[in-house]
């Protein structure tokens, strides 16, 4: 009598195998390197981001009635 | 949201007895077979593999996943709140409700906004799917589809055209056709391609025209919540989350999924990439929010708090990078410094869960859709 769950077990098994394979040949790499360009990312982007600086002075979404004290 | 673990499947002629059904996507020794799920039992009885036991393939598993964390534990040599300390404190945001959006006679779940900044879509749980002028609040299209809890919504790129799913299982007209609910669903760079994620494990990528499936991608053993599309200078990749905790990012070519992270411990219900595409966030029933460095291939940040305790929903970031917005299920949008880890603000306003918040194309606006009815602008 086959053992079905087993067979089953060994066709998952086998396709984690092969992912994992494919996940284990990546190149990585250190988090000081990449950690400084997202920072850097952010750095150079900072003077455009709106909702960061608060500063949009045609921004149809703010009322025109309010002042913008700079 | 749910347990279950099963086999992703799509439709198609079972490679082994021709008939049409829902197939499963296997490998056997490196080669792609998709069976019906009949046919799987009947090999599975034949047996198939000799000479390799469950027990040794299970032992190579466990070796190769031991192997990876070890290599990405190498990387880690320094945390990234490190490398941001040298940058600068934010200030106070400004940032409040500038207008409510009425219309939709029960929960908002999806919104998305169109490129020309200020239209946008918003579905609901009452099957009404309604297209907004964000900057006079008036309504110019409304439709209703033929089905409740209308999950996802998209604008396509040239702003012409808006795509839905949800608990019919279908994309907007039987594009997309999956055999279980849509979840989410979003245009790739032209009108003609639609790519949808399912509870039904899968993701797959649709021609609008046709209809035609034109990739689907396997790996997930759950629910699919969430997909987002890689910022197009980066490529064509994309990421997903689900109940199996698990986000996965895929080429969209060859339906590859290469690169996978697993270190929430509930459903992700959100994922969404960091605008230089070198990276993603997501949000998940677990309370917190996650930063992911793909070249790394690691989590470098987890956006929590003792005080947040309900499931975070939803995640957006600013232009720049700098801030995370994220929705949750105690009604509130938390303000995230994503370099330094800490919490920047917190959005009141709503009076239900909020389910999406998403930042407009050019950066000047947040709109956030809920479980009270409404839509706001935040700016």
């Amino acid at each position: 009598r086959c053992n079905h769950s087993s067979n089953y077990s060994s066709i998952i098994s086998s396709k984690l195998i092969h992912q994992l394979r494919i996940e284990a040949g990546m190149e990585r790499l250190k988090i000081s390197l990449t950690a400084a360009d997202l920072v850097q990312y952010c750095q150079e982007h900072k003077r455009s981001d709106p909702l960061l600086t608060g500063i949009n002075t045609s921004n149809p979404f703010k009322d025109k009635k309010s002042c913008v004290l700079l | 949201m749910c347990d279950q673990t099963f086999m992703a499947a799509t439709f198609g002629p079972c490679e082994s007895c021709g008939k049409p059904s829902p197939l499963m996507n296997i490998y056997i020794k490196n080669e792609a077979i998709n069976y019906c799920s009949f046919c799987v039992e009947l090999m599975a009885c034949q047996g198939l593999q000799s000479g390799e036991s469950v027990a040794s393939l299970k032992r190579e598993c466990e070796s190769l996943k031991k192997k990876l964390e070890e290599e990405r534990g190498k990387l880690n040599d320094v945390e990234l709140h490190q490398v941001a300390d040298k940058i600068e404190v934010l200030g106070a945001l400004a940032i409040k409700t500038r207008r409510v959006l009425k219309g939709h006679g029960n929960k908002v779940l999806c919104m998305d906004w169109c490129k020309d900044k200020r239209r946008l879509v918003s579905s609901s749980q009452d099957g009404k799917v309604i297209v907004w002028d964000g900057f006079t609040l008036s309504k110019e299209n409304g439709i209703s589809v033929p089905c409740t809890w209308v999950m996802a919504c998209a604008y396509a790129p040239t702003g012409c055209a808006v795509a839905c799913g949800g608990l019919d299982n279908k994309c907007s007209k039987a594009v997309a056709m999956h055999t279980n609910y849509v979840s989410g669903c979003t245009f790739t760079n032209s009108d003609n391609q639609i790519l949808t994620s399912s509870g039904d494990g899968s993701c797959a990528l649709w021609d609008v025209e046709s209809g035609q499936l034109l990739q689907s991608f396997h790996g997930h053993t759950a629910d699919v919540l969430s997909l987002d599309l890689a910022p197009s200078e980066t490529g064509n990749t994309f990421v997903s989350g689900g109940c199996d905790k698990k986000a996965n990012v895929w080429d969209m070519r060859s339906g590859q999924n290469i690169q996978s992270f697993e270190s929430h411990v509930s459903d992700i219900n959100c994922v969404k990439y960091y605008p230089s595409g070198d990276a993603f966030a997501s949000a998940s029933d677990d309370a917190t929010c996650r930063f992911y460095d793909l070249r790394a291939d690691r989590e470098v940040a987890v956006y929590q708090k003792d005080s947040v305790i309900f499931g975070a929903s939803t995640v957006d970031f600013s232009l720049s990078g700098r801030l995370l917005f994220a929705g949750y299920n105690d009604y509130t949008i938390n303000v995230w410094d994503v370099l330094k880890g800490t919490r920047s603000s917190i959005l009141f306003g709503h009076e239900n869960r909020v389910s999406r918040v998403r930042v407009s194309p050019d950066g000047t606006a947040l709109c956030s859709a809920s479980w009270d009815h409404t839509l706001r602008i935040w700016a």
